[in-house]
């Protein structure tokens, strides 16, 4: 196990160059987070680097990629579709193999489970999965709020990609659920979902039960 | 998306669970609801932002569909409103 650190790195994608967070060290077994979409994903980044801090201090690297048009990305929303942002988490797992020396596992919250199977990984993990389509639905009721998809401006072909969009099937994968939620789970964290609060937000005890979750089963996967 | 329930208990659960996520409420608190407690109007944090990922969180949890139009102050108005309305919904 190596010390722990972190850094903030620039990864090649499609048309771009992205930012690439990293919290633990470059050159231990890596984690992969692919964060979830839109206004979800600025509820959940607290909850993030909390996981990414747990897991660094466990001896994981654990980093989490902008999507392009996301984050501290140059290029705009509008200009991103759902293939550029599949190619991305690829594209991610590509340099923090280079970077490490593992192949990484993926762990993906929501929405990003839309997106995480291109990546190159040795396993993946999932938190309340989400279908595009009740994602979508969400973002076009935030009208009760005042204004569809909350103020973002994706694309049309996004959006209607976005509707369609399933998780995809990948092995080996392991399905974590929150304990208020039935649906189909190998595990439930305890834990709010934070990803539904209008107010971001972030929890001790859902952070170390996922870290300790996640922690396991990527253990299992370098088997 | 899971499958409509058979358990009018179960629904009753998820809206709690659904109430004490999205509104950021004490399950504890959310426990001691009953028919009568008023919600909508009444708790500062059920803005309209908030009624937004209520009803998105219960159509993911009950595995219902709910349209803009029968959504209204009176469905939203009390805790006892909320739930005769979700386990009308998702028991059928």
């Amino acid at each position: 196990m190596t010390a722990a650190g972190s850094a903030f790195e620039r990864y090649r994608t499609r048309n771009s160059e992205e930012w690439l967070m990293r919290i633990g060290s470059e050159d231990a077994p890596a984690i992969l987070f692919v964060p979830p979409l839109f206004e979800e994903m600025n509820r959940t980044r607290a909850l993030l680097a909390s996981i990414m801090r747990r897991l660094a201090g466990c001896g994981f690297g654990c980093w989490l990629p902008d999507l392009v048009g996301t984050g501290e990305s140059l290029a705009p929303l509008s200009a991103a579709s759902l293939e550029d942002w599949r190619h991305d988490v690829k594209a991610a797992s590509i340099h923090i193999t280079e970077k490490s020396g593992y192949s990484p596992v993926v762990a993906s919250l929501r929405g990003g489970s839309l997106l995480d199977a291109s990546a190159s990984a040795i396993g993946w993990w999932r938190m309340s999965p989400a279908d595009g389509f009740s994602l979508a639905r969400d973002m076009k009721r935030a009208r009760l709020a005042g204004v569809e998809w909350a103020g973002y401006e994706p694309s049309e072909a996004l959006k209607a990609d976005l509707e369609a969009a399933k998780p995809m099937a990948v092995a080996p994968l392991r399905t974590v659920q929150l304990q208020s939620n039935a649906g189909q789970a190998d595990a439930r964290l305890p834990g709010p979902a934070l990803w539904r609060r209008s107010e971001p937000g972030n929890s001790e005890e859902l952070a170390e039960a996922t870290a300790a979750d996640l922690s396991s089963w990527a253990r299992s996967c370098a088997g | 998306m899971t499958a409509a329930m058979d358990d009018g208990q179960e629904v009753e659960n998820t809206l709690r669970a659904v109430l004490a996520d999205v509104l950021g409420l004490d399950p504890d608190r959310v426990a001691g609801f009953d028919e009568s407690t008023p919600l909508f109007g009444a708790l500062p944090e059920f803005d309209s932002m908030a009624v937004a990922g209520l009803l998105t969180e219960l159509e993911e949890r009950l595995g219902i569909l709910i349209e803009d139009h029968e959504v209204d102050a009176d469905m939203l108005e009390t805790f006892g409103a909320l739930l005769t309305f979700a386990r009308a919904k998702a028991l059928r």
